[in-house]
């Protein structure tokens, strides 16, 4: 009996020492009233939240294949709520400015990404003592290492240097892993021209679905959005897949002058309305604008049969 | 070793402990983690040109299509598709919330989501439960039949036991016996051997005020299809139904 005793005050003891060293919250927040059953229920629940995204994801281009992977057309920002100087840039920009060395390497933005045609890697960084997740980290065939903290950490001051991943903060809603990203460099929305400023901020919702992962990545752009734009993506895990190795060298694609940065004049690029001549689509769809992505646009298109086929690209 | 068995024990959680008896069946309406109610319109960001105006025949990019499904999608015919009485054949469940419009979204009772849509002026039962045993061919329809669950979260395992499994926030909807259609109004088949599964996300609300609700499609179909075909829909929630204009089938 006498040992059963020493045993059960053993056993509490341990227990009450795992809850202290496994959780940092232990320290933080054990609500005086609370019983050791109820905290660790507690704990388990918290440490529990959400579902788990790690694993390779193999994109999946059964939503706008032609612009995701050959590549959109010239003067195409059908359903895209840009503004004016977002159209303006669009319409004086070259596609051959990708060949500058300081373009050539540029990775894609963790907006654009989710629709760039690159095989995605997820996993997640646990803290060694309390397991519990502190980052998600996020890296597809072109892009940096992009983390998600979970941890609760604030973002950082608005002077703070810009990234291409932008500095993302992650909480769950159920299952849904809801993400705030700020603190972006200029980017595209699109890539014929249509651009993102550094201003802009994304909130994202991955959703996983079994073996499916959805995201739905929305941007928000004082600089040239009217509206929030939104996209969802998916892909498909993959066991089989991995995301091989990208390195970039910068190399002269082009002989041109020092300095000359390719871009047209405003009202001089003759080429911007050849996509809607080809698809029979009207010049004033094809420039976009918030209208152009809400059903009732189809009133003032009319009936109209599209003559866009893959064959003609 | 065994004191720290012990221990692991002692604080087990309650959920699991609530795991291992059974939990009282709650009605599926009842157990809504979200609010899938209300109006919602299509907000098209992404195949507009498939969605927005009629595509052209022999316009399947993005489909992963077999070469009977093009054959068939070759000879697309809409006035043909008229005079025969098929105009709906794009407004099937595997096509409908990827057409341009408003839905709304009631519960008919506590086992049954209701939702329309203006386009096509289609009406969509998702039952939760067990299918009906009637298997006739004959049954088949634009909208099949469809049954509904909540997705739940894990149950957890090891020596902390199983805790009871909760609504995790979808809404899985399953959709077979289908009348075979077309993915995309020009033609894109599908067979009536398709079955559509989706996954209903009602997201948080944003910053601005709009909620969102996501519909991930993924359509099987042995006869024309060489995989998954992986779609997903965003819809913006409506303050009313003010706007709300049905639209009859329109076969091009």
């Amino acid at each position: 009996m006498h040992r059963l005793k020493i045993g059960a005050l053993v056993a509490l003891a341990a227990a009450l020492t795992i809850l202290l060293v496994a959780s940092p919250s232990a320290l933080q927040s054990p609500p005086p009233s609370a019983s050791l059953v109820e905290y660790n229920d507690e704990v388990a629940r918290t440490a529990a939240a959400g579902i788990d995204f790690t694993g390779e994801w193999a994109p999946r281009f059964h939503e706008d294949e032609p612009e995701r992977v050959p590549g959109p057309e010239l003067g195409d920002y059908l359903g895209i709520p840009i503004n004016d100087a977002a159209r303006m840039r669009a319409t004086t920009w070259e596609a051959s400015i990708q060949t500058l060395p300081e373009w050539q390497c540029r990775p894609h933005s963790a907006d654009y990404i989710w629709r760039g045609p690159s095989p995605l890697r997820v996993w997640k960084e646990v803290d060694p003592v309390s397991r519990q997740v502190i980052a998600w980290h996020a890296e597809w065939l072109r892009s940096v290492d992009r983390q998600i903290y979970m941890d609760g950490r604030p973002h950082p001051s608005p002077n703070a240097p810009h990234t291409w991943a932008g500095f993302s903060t992650g909480r769950w809603d159920g299952d849904v892993l809801t993400v705030k990203t700020t603190h972006l460099k200029e980017g595209y929305v699109r890539r014929n021209g249509l651009p993102r400023s550094d201003q802009a901020t994304l909130t994202e919702h991955w959703m996983r679905h079994g073996d499916i992962l959805t995201v739905a990545a929305i941007v928000t752009d004082p600089v040239y959005l009217t509206e929030p734009f939104i996209r969802t993506t998916d892909y498909e895990l993959d066991l089989h897949q991995w995301v091989p190795p990208y390195p970039c060298q910068v190399v002269e694609e082009v002989d041109r002058p020092a300095g000359r940065v390719p871009h047209s004049l405003p009202d001089t690029n003759t080429a911007i309305t050849d996509f809607a001549k080809r698809c029979g689509i009207p010049v004033e769809a094809t420039r976009g604008g918030a209208d152009t992505m809400y059903p009732d646009f189809r009133l003032k298109l009319g009936d109209i049969t599209s003559k866009c086929i893959a064959a003609q690209r | 070793m065994f004191a720290i068995a012990a221990g692991l024990l002692v604080a087990t959680p309650l959920a699991a402990q609530r795991g291992r008896g059974q939990a009282p069946a709650i009605p599926p309406r009842a157990a809504a983690p979200v609010d899938l109610t209300g109006y919602w319109i299509s907000v098209v960001t992404e195949d507009w040109r498939w969605r927005m105006v009629t595509p052209a025949k022999g316009d399947y990019d993005s489909v992963p299509l077999n070469a009977a499904a093009r054959r068939v999608a070759d000879s697309w015919d809409p006035k043909q598709d008229d005079a025969a009485g098929e105009s709906c054949r794009s407004y099937g469940a595997p096509a409908v919330m990827r057409v341009p419009g408003r839905i709304h979204i009631t519960w008919d009772n506590d086992t049954t989501l209701h939702i329309d849509t203006e386009a096509g002026t289609q009406t969509r039962i998702l039952r939760f439960g067990p299918p009906s045993q009637s298997s006739s061919s004959a049954d088949a329809t634009w909208q099949g039949q469809s049954i509904a669950q909540w997705e739940t979260g894990g149950r957890g395992g090891g020596m902390f036991g199983v805790a009871q499994a909760k609504p995790s926030g979808a809404l899985k909807v399953v959709t077979a016996r289908l009348r075979p259609g077309y993915l995309r109004k020009n033609g894109v088949p599908y067979s009536a051997n398709a079955t559509v599964t989706e996954y209903f996300n009602a997201l948080p609300r944003e910053e601005n005020g709009d909620t969102w609700l996501v519909v991930t499609t993924v359509v099987t179909d042995p006869q024309f299809l060489n995989g998954r075909f992986i779609t997903s829909s965003h819809f913006k929630k409506l303050p009313d139904g003010n706007a709300w204009h049905p639209t009859p089938c329109r076969s091009s």
